[in-house]
């Protein structure tokens, strides 16, 4: 991305940060992290009758290299954990992460379990939680649009200077 | 096949190990249909391999294994099931162990099905099966510490706040 440095902010020139967070936020390749009973919810909003590709979320990427966003659904055990950063890390930049359903927002039911993680964003760091146990594919859809929200309102600088973005959560 | 096919009631299971083994087998029970016989590590091998290579036990498929804490007057117990594919029957062994340095021999040469089995069971109950081919952790992280399904395992969770989930003028659960 050498177009867009600190000494030109082209991103910063409002059309053209409207149409680059406008075309980011319909093409969001998803790739689903499923550890649990969440990622049956996952695939229900991914298939005909919620159908997020509508929303240009499309939940074919190959693998981490090829997706935007990462939906963590389920729950993570330390022993899973040092995966979910290294899965992370070899996501291209910008990358958002979902976190999808209470245990991976703050270990769940599982709170006081020696083995859970509690919550994804002890390592890495996650742009909106969905609460709910699990949630309906309806919340992880409030879920996706609050993040296309965030990235419209995105300034590319910010997000490649390195700085974390404040958190949002549905409902 | 279905012909071949004689399910051992519990207490003919019982005098066979008997005949075999006399005051080695501690005790007997039939729990649900199932025989279970309670042992003491020494002669768990020999028993075993008894129960696998005696044509009317035939038990040949190791189900599971697992261990069981009953504090620090009652011990370890660790529980291995074991089935027959040709008569259908259950026999469950109960090897007691001491609460301090609790070791039991492996089983995993006789049934290879054991050796997961087993490493869980040392990872979860602290343990030692003498003779196992691989004696590292199975599920828990390298770096976990402590025995998390012994009784005396703290929740360090649960030291920082209570379980909220009681129910009101529910008493508290005895530490």
């Amino acid at each position: 991305m050498g177009l867009i440095t600190e000494k030109i902010p082209l991103g910063d020139i409002q059309p053209v940060k409207f149409i680059l967070n406008w075309g980011r936020k319909y093409s969001l390749w998803v790739f689903n992290f499923g550890l649990a009973c969440c990622a049956i919810e996952f695939i229900a909003a991914s298939t005909s009758k919620h159908d997020f590709i509508r929303f240009g979320v499309i939940p074919f990427a190959h693998g981490p290299r090829q997706a935007d966003l990462m939906v963590v659904s389920g729950t993570l055990t330390d022993k899973m954990a040092p995966a979910v950063k290294r899965l992370y890390d070899q996501m291209p930049d910008p990358k958002y992460v979902i976190s999808f359903g209470s245990c991976a927002n703050c270990g769940g039911p599982y709170w006081d379990s020696y083995a859970v993680t509690k919550g994804v964003d002890q390592v890495i760091p996650v742009d909106v939680y969905v609460p709910g146990c699990p949630p309906r594919p309806e919340a992880l859809l409030h879920g996706i649009v609050r993040l296309q929200e965030k990235i419209a309102h995105e300034s590319i600088r910010e997000k490649w200077s390195g700085k974390h973005t404040t958190p949002a959560a549905t409902s | 096949m279905a012909s071949t096919r004689r399910p051992l009631p519990p207490p003919e299971v019982e005098s066979r190990l008997r005949a075999r083994f006399g005051d080695d087998v501690l005790g007997f029970e039939d729990q649900h249909g199932h025989a279970v016989a309670t042992i003491g590590p020494e002669r768990y091998r020999e028993i075993v391999e008894f129960l696998r290579d005696d044509p009317d036990l035939a038990c040949d498929y190791c189900d599971f294994a697992t261990g069981v804490d009953h504090g620090p007057e009652g011990g370890f117990e660790v529980v291995t099931h074991l089935f027959s594919t040709t008569h259908h029957h259950n026999v469950r062994l109960k090897v007691r162990l001491p609460h301090e340095e609790p070791v039991c021999p492996t089983i995993s040469d006789l049934f290879a099905g054991a050796n997961w089995h087993e490493r869980e069971t040392a990872e979860m109950f602290g343990i030692t099966f003498e003779g196992h081919p691989q004696p590292v952790k199975l599920l828990l992280s390298e770096p976990f510490e402590g025995q998390p399904l012994r009784k005396d395992f703290p929740l360090m969770t649960r030291e920082a706040k209570p379980w909220p989930g009681a129910a009101e003028g529910e008493e508290e659960e005895e530490e």
